[in-house]
């Protein structure tokens, strides 16, 4: 016996509350480790029932042709995610410095040193990105969403996602490359 | 290097705490009980009637830790609460405006008709509570591991508070020794 799709679930929770628990079941664990790699674990647990209690009163607008219902939830997690950006800031900060040092660990020389200082830049970047693109970035780079569950997720056409990912993209890239090379373009 | 490869190496797997994960499914339960909820409303509901519905709601509630029921309210042209529901555990009770369905205040009527028995947890942290907040004591919990004591809400109804696991088994009992 196959087990019942989201969409299915959610809409016998209609009539049958309860069972939008076989929901948290699913992906409360996978929303967790979400919310606890942007946002911290002790905001983590917070949110975590806050995001499924907000699904659970939203779930009559669940678009049942979607099937999985976890792009949706990755959705409400992203924009529950924008009232703790400072804690997300400290969070992204000290990834950079791990990632240096796992950088520093494998290299040598001058390559250690360019880590050092290549990290801070990239989480320095992805902060100073606006909300929406930063919540379109991790969802394809962290979360490994495609480019149809980013769009589910922030309930956007495809093709805003794809000009939103092609924007944060290029903001990082001119604040990593070279600053001769830099200046030349915004001229 | 791409971008967005370099965006992943900051990418840092999280822990996954089981007991986080219950208190998570705990707050959903909740929220999902609360909305079937209204569905199990008790078959009887007692109203008790005041002169100042607002000012009674809100004693209860600070005094005697009810709940407003959401979206039980019921408001006048005016702004004026007219009826709501308090709920205690599985418990309801109307406070509505004096007069709309012929039962008065003991306020204006001087006289106390009835009076409300309620479980509690913790008889003392309750008498404690309603004492701090200005509860006129109607009869005084004796010792620590009290089992009940009574008090009046400002408009004179008197409410009984009895430890919820004694409450069949012991009221009998208080009564023979009395």
């Amino acid at each position: 016996m196959s087990s019942p799709s989201d969409a299915e679930v959610i809409g016998r929770s209609l009539g049958e509350p309860e069972a939008f628990g076989l929901i948290y079941d699913r992906h409360a664990a996978t929303l967790l480790r979400f919310l606890g790699r942007r946002a911290g674990a002790r905001v983590a647990e917070g949110l975590v029932g806050e995001l499924f209690r907000i699904a659970f009163e939203r779930r009559k607008a669940f678009d049942p042709s979607r099937g999985s219902a976890l792009p949706w939830l990755y959705g409400i997690g992203s924009n529950l995610l924008m009232k703790h950006r400072r804690g997300e800031a400290r969070r992204l900060r000290a990834s950079a410095r791990m990632a240096a040092d796992e950088a520093a660990d494998r290299r040598a020389g001058a390559t250690a040193l360019d880590a050092r200082l290549l990290f801070p830049r990239v989480a320095g970047a992805i902060e100073a990105l606006p909300d929406d693109e930063r919540a379109a970035l991790l969802l394809f780079a962290w979360e490994e969403l495609s480019y149809q569950s980013v769009a589910e997720a922030l309930d956007l056409p495809i093709g805003t996602v794809r000009s939103r990912l092609n924007r944060a993209r290029a903001r990082l890239r001119e604040l990593l490359e070279p600053k001769g090379k830099r200046r030349e373009r915004s001229q | 290097m791409k971008p967005v490869d370099l965006a992943r190496k900051l990418r840092r797997e999280a822990a996954c705490d089981p007991a986080a994960l219950d208190r998570g499914k705990e707050m959903l339960m909740a929220a999902i009980r609360q909305e079937v909820e209204p569905r199990r409303r008790p078959t009887i509901i007692p109203q008790l009637p005041y002169e100042n519905v607002g000012a009674a709601v809100s004693f209860l509630v600070r005094a005697f830790g009810f709940q407003e029921v959401p979206a039980s309210r019921l408001e006048g042209a005016d702004g004026v609460l007219h009826h709501a529901l308090v709920e205690f555990g599985d418990g309801v009770i109307g406070i509505g405006t004096q007069g709309a369905h012929g039962a008065i205040s003991p306020q204006s009527g001087g006289i106390e008709s009835q009076y409300v028995s309620v479980a509690v947890a913790d008889v003392v942290a309750h008498y404690q509570r309603a004492l701090a907040a200005g509860a006129r004591i109607a009869r005084e919990p004796r010792g620590a591991d009290a089992h009940a004591y009574e008090a009046f809400d400002p408009e004179g109804h008197r409410w009984r508070f009895v430890h919820r696991r004694l409450r069949e088994v012991r009221e009998p009992e208080e009564r023979r020794s009395r």
